[in-house]
């Protein structure tokens, strides 16, 4: 059998991934396939009281099945970890380091579940804080996550996460008449 | 034969409808003394009512982390949903979102922090800064949510001064106990007074059933602990106790007398007078105070224990073919003598002014005289002529104890040896030991408020009685500032005033007008705010809240509590109403002597402020009624004495049967030393009840040779000593099988009773015996 021929046996089982939109469960295996990852973020926070946006950048960590570190290193060096229901929260600069349960921060765990289940790819998960909207285009994918408690959503009102295949490309947070504006990439 | 049962049918009859009349009462509170002064009276009243006594604190363990988090959450939102308890607390704890908008409202009347320098550019600088920092960090959504309306950070401030003081790791929404084995802690408040049995007993049973339908995995224990708990466990553990302890007494009792008397209808007998006592005892408090205390009546009872001695020495000294009622008058004058030294013994608890003693003494004393007289002049028409009731002749080797009074005293000297070396048992200082509550949970409950950082309050400073809430709230003020030189001087490290969660109307008027206009403000902000990204608008919330604040009803505690319930369960303990007055509570942390403080907080020289130590003034108090009642028992035993004077006839006499009485209480408090327990007011009580035993066995004992009428025969003489020393023997018995079972209970004041009677009873026999005269002749082992 020639290469050719061989490839062409293997078109049918490439084609669904190449060319037509994925379901929102297919992207949810997908990204539950990645059990650690390591990226570099930008953030650009947009806070209707302020003149100017408050810009950030640093690293995210990822290991399934639930812990999640962001460490922003300018212009702040600031550590916020997630492992199972505990958050720390750690500013070397300022000396600042406290644990809490991530139950008493409803803000904060809106946010960090809408990050951590999509990481996970733990559809259940997202939908136990969130109504999931889901569209797909060949280039990617968009997921929007409006949190169920109306206390949450008393300070977020909406999260945007956007994606391709299996890589994370960016979260938006609407909230407060703000909107906070993350972007994703592997780290090399 | 029917004629005993019928009577045994009406007596209980009788005593169903006096029950019924009058039902014992089972509030504790009335077994408890009234205070002396106003530092124990309102104390007392507190343990009694007040809103610590309803607290419950419950620990879960015996499962794994997460399982135990589950079961705590679900547990709480069991109990909230039962409407039982005003205020649960678990690891969820937090400000609910009306609860933070009234509080948010009211954040610059209710914050320290609002001075008039508070406001200007100076100070705000500093704080927009913070802010604008604060706004870059992941913490950006709460910031934004509160720092724009509250830039000077009051609502936070207050926040964490309320809520952040728990020591207790909140982790999954429960809090987790330090130490190795897993364990969730959960604090309720009910609602009722907390001595109030029944209430108790529903809470507990709600919180139970919340534990049960969060359907625990095998293995889970639920552990309560608090005031309720205690009494509701009280009184099931006594109940318990003297249940299973009294079936096993009786049987004991019932075999040993129908083995003695070969006859069933001996049991009949012996329950006619104390039926009697019991009914007469019951009455005579019933007409003195409208009620009988259920503990009053409980103690009542196992001290006409006594009574069963009546019927059995009757039954003991008839003499073969002597009708009953001939042996009921010629044992009379003893027994009479016998009833009524004894009665006068508990002139002690009447006078020792605890409302329980004198409810238990009156009920005592009214029921020993009415049971010698039923056995005078009831039992003997009751028996029939023919019928052979005799008890079972004893070969006596005991008999050779009789007329021995060296060893004896030799015995007493060494008991009054180890008195005076030792300085006798240890008088019984603390409440808790007293308290019929097992000591494995009173260690649990120990354990448990240690865990939840919530220590038992010690050191309290009273404020009140005030007119207004007002009122109370500003001296509690007056005291806090006050305080700071008591802390200064290391006497105290805080003072949880009721102040600290609602400042006084007085004090938040004067933030009020400590609050800068509305266009000083904005003046003060542009300055504050010049060079940093802030828009001009961004502030809008803040200075609109200020305007609104300054127009604000100072806010009161019927508000507090109906719009804020976290922060009001923190604050309602710190307050009591009694009528109209109001009092405030301010428990004292970081006391290390607490005799000192109680100098210092005088020394304060504030009206209507009184410093309170519980253990200090319980102590004070225990102290005072130890003293009064052992005046009344050197009261009562010089009664009795005149009585054994005036009853014999001569001193010398009176002597004899004085000396067992006296060397079977100085031997039992010798042994009671020997074996470490700490005499308490119920020891006494039983001292009292020994007293009262031992006069039958000696009064007995040395009437048996001259009873008159009687022959002068040696061997008559010599069979009669035998009879009366097999009669109080049988008595001893009797006595030793009830209050031997006592001494087993795990309760402490039953456990006291008994093995004090137990000890005293053993001594006060072979005392009497040994100081009883011995008959002319003797002859070992002789039996008929």
């Amino acid at each position: 059998m020639s290469a050719t021929r061989r490839a062409l046996l293997l078109v049918p089982f490439a084609f669904p991934a190449l060319a037509a939109e994925p379901t929102l469960e297919q992207v949810m295996q997908g990204l539950a396939g990645v059990r650690a990852r390591r990226s570099r973020f930008t953030e650009d926070k947009v806070i209707p009281e302020l003149e100017t946006g408050q810009p950030n950048e640093g690293t995210l960590l990822w290991q399934a099945p639930d812990r999640l570190e962001k460490h922003t290193t300018w212009p702040i060096d600031e550590r916020v970890a997630v492992a199972g229901g505990r958050l720390t929260y750690e500013r070397r600069d300022r000396g600042v380091k406290r644990e809490f349960a991530l139950a008493e921060q409803p803000e904060m765990q809106a946010l960090v579940e809408a990050v951590r289940g999509t990481l996970a790819g733990d559809l259940a998960a997202l939908r136990q804080h969130y109504e999931v909207g889901f569209s797909a285009t060949p280039e990617g994918w968009r997921m929007v996550l409006v949190p169920r408690s109306l206390r949450v959503r008393g300070a977020v009102q909406r999260i945007t996460v956007t994606g391709q295949g299996t890589e994370l490309r960016g979260v938006n947070v609407e909230g407060g008449g703000g909107v906070d504006r993350m972007r994703i990439a592997p780290a090399e | 034969m029917t004629r005993l049962l019928l009577l045994l049918a009406v007596l209980a009859g009788l005593g169903g409808v006096l029950g019924w009349l009058a039902p014992p009462r089972a509030d504790l509170a009335e077994f408890l003394p009234p205070g002396r002064t106003p530092a124990s009276a309102f104390l007392l009243r507190e343990l009694q009512s007040g809103a610590a006594t309803t607290l419950l604190l419950a620990a879960i363990e015996g499962a794994p982390r997460a399982e135990l988090a589950r079961l705590s959450r679900e547990t709480a939102a069991g109990l909230r949903a039962s409407g039982r308890f005003g205020f649960v607390g678990d690891g969820s704890l937090r400000l609910e979102e009306s609860e933070q908008a009234l509080l948010f409202r009211y954040r610059y009347l209710l914050s320290p922090e609002t001075r008039p320098e508070a406001f200007t550019a100076a100070a705000l600088r500093p704080k927009l800064e913070a802010l604008l920092d604060g706004l870059r960090s992941a913490a950006s959504p709460l910031l934004a949510r509160y720092g724009f309306a509250d830039p000077t950070g009051a609502f936070l401030g207050l926040a964490a001064a309320w809520l952040g003081e728990s020591h207790v790791a909140a982790e999954d929404g429960a809090w987790f106990a330090p130490g190795e084995v897993p364990r969730v802690l959960l604090v309720a408040r009910g609602q009722g007074a907390g001595l109030d049995a029944e209430a108790q007993r529903l809470a507990i049973a709600a919180f139970r059933a919340a534990f049960a339908a969060a359907r625990p995995p095998p293995g889970a224990r639920l552990l309560l602990s608090g005031p309720g708990v205690f009494a509701a466990e009280a009184a099931a553990t006594i109940e318990r106790d003297v249940r299973r302890l009294t079936l096993l007494a009786t049987l004991l009792l019932a075999g040993f007398l129908v083995w003695r008397f070969r006859s069933l209808a001996v049991l009949a007998l012996v329950a006619v007078p104390l039926l009697a006592a019991t009914l007469a005892g019951y009455a005579a408090v019933v007409a003195l105070y409208g009620s009988v205390h259920a503990i009053a009546l409980g103690f009542g009872v196992t001290m006409l224990g006594v009574v069963v001695d009546y019927p059995i020495l009757l039954l003991t000294l008839r003499r073969r073919d002597e009708p009953l009622g001939a042996a009921a008058t010629r044992i009379w004058p003893t027994l009479r003598l016998s009833a009524v030294a004894a009665a006068a013994g508990l002139l002690a608890m009447v006078g020792s002014g605890l409302p329980g003693l004198v409810q238990t003494g009156i009920f005592a004393g009214a029921g020993l005289l009415v049971a010698a007289a039923t056995t005078r002049w009831l039992l003997p028409r009751l028996v029939p002529e023919e019928a052979r009731l005799l008890a079972r002749p004893m070969h006596l080797s005991l008999a050779t104890l009789r007329g021995r009074p060296l060893p004896a005293l030799a015995v007493l000297a060494a008991a009054a040896a180890v008195l005076l070396a030792t300085g006798g048992p240890d008088r019984q200082r603390d409440l808790a030991a007293l308290s019929p509550v097992p000591a494995a949970q009173q260690a649990l409950d120990a354990e448990l408020r240690g865990q939840l950082g919530a220590p038992d309050v010690r050191s309290l400073f009273v404020i009140g009685p005030m007119a207004t809430e007002g009122e109370m709230l500003q001296r509690a003020e007056a005291l806090g500032a006050a305080a700071q030189a008591l802390v200064a001087r290391g006497l105290l490290t805080g003072l949880d005033l009721p102040s600290r969660y609602l400042p006084s109307p007085a004090l938040q008027a004067s933030r009020q007008a400590a609050l800068p206009e509305e266009a000083t403000l904005a003046a003060a902000l542009r300055e504050a705010a010049a060079g940093l990204p802030f828009r001009p608008t961004a502030f809008d919330r803040f200075i609109a809240a200020v305007a609104e604040s300054r127009g604000l009803q100072p806010l009161d505690l019927a508000t507090l509590a109906a719009g804020a319930p976290t922060i009001a369960a923190r604050l309602s303990p710190l307050v009591s109403r009694h009528g109209a007055e109001i009092w405030g509570i301010a428990p004292a942390t970081g006391v290390a002597d607490p005799a000192a403080l109680e100098a210092g907080a005088a020394g304060l020289g504030l009206p209507s402020v009184l410093f309170l130590d519980v253990k200090l003034e319980l102590e004070r108090l225990l102290a005072a009624y130890g003293r009064a009642t052992l005046g009344w028992a050197l009261a009562g035993a010089g009664v009795v004495l005149g009585l054994l004077v005036l009853g014999l006839g001569r001193f010398g006499r009176a002597l004899v049967v004085a000396a067992p009485i006296g060397g079977a209480v100085l031997i039992t408090l010798a042994v009671l030393t020997l074996l470490g327990e700490a005499l308490s007011l119920f020891h006494l009580a039983a001292l009292l009840l020994l007293a009262g035993l031992a006069i039958d066995y000696a009064l007995f004992l040395a009437a048996g040779r001259a009873t008159p009428g009687e022959a002068r025969e040696d061997a008559t003489e010599d069979a009669t000593q035998d009879t009366t020393l097999g009669a109080v023997l049988t008595c001893a018995v009797s006595t030793l099988l009830t209050f031997g079972m006592l001494s087993l209970s795990e309760t402490p004041v039953l456990h006291g009773i008994g093995l004090t009677v137990t000890i005293g009873v053993a001594a006060a026999f072979l005392l009497a015996c040994a100081f009883s005269p011995r008959g002319p002749q003797r002859r070992p082992g002789r039996g008929s």
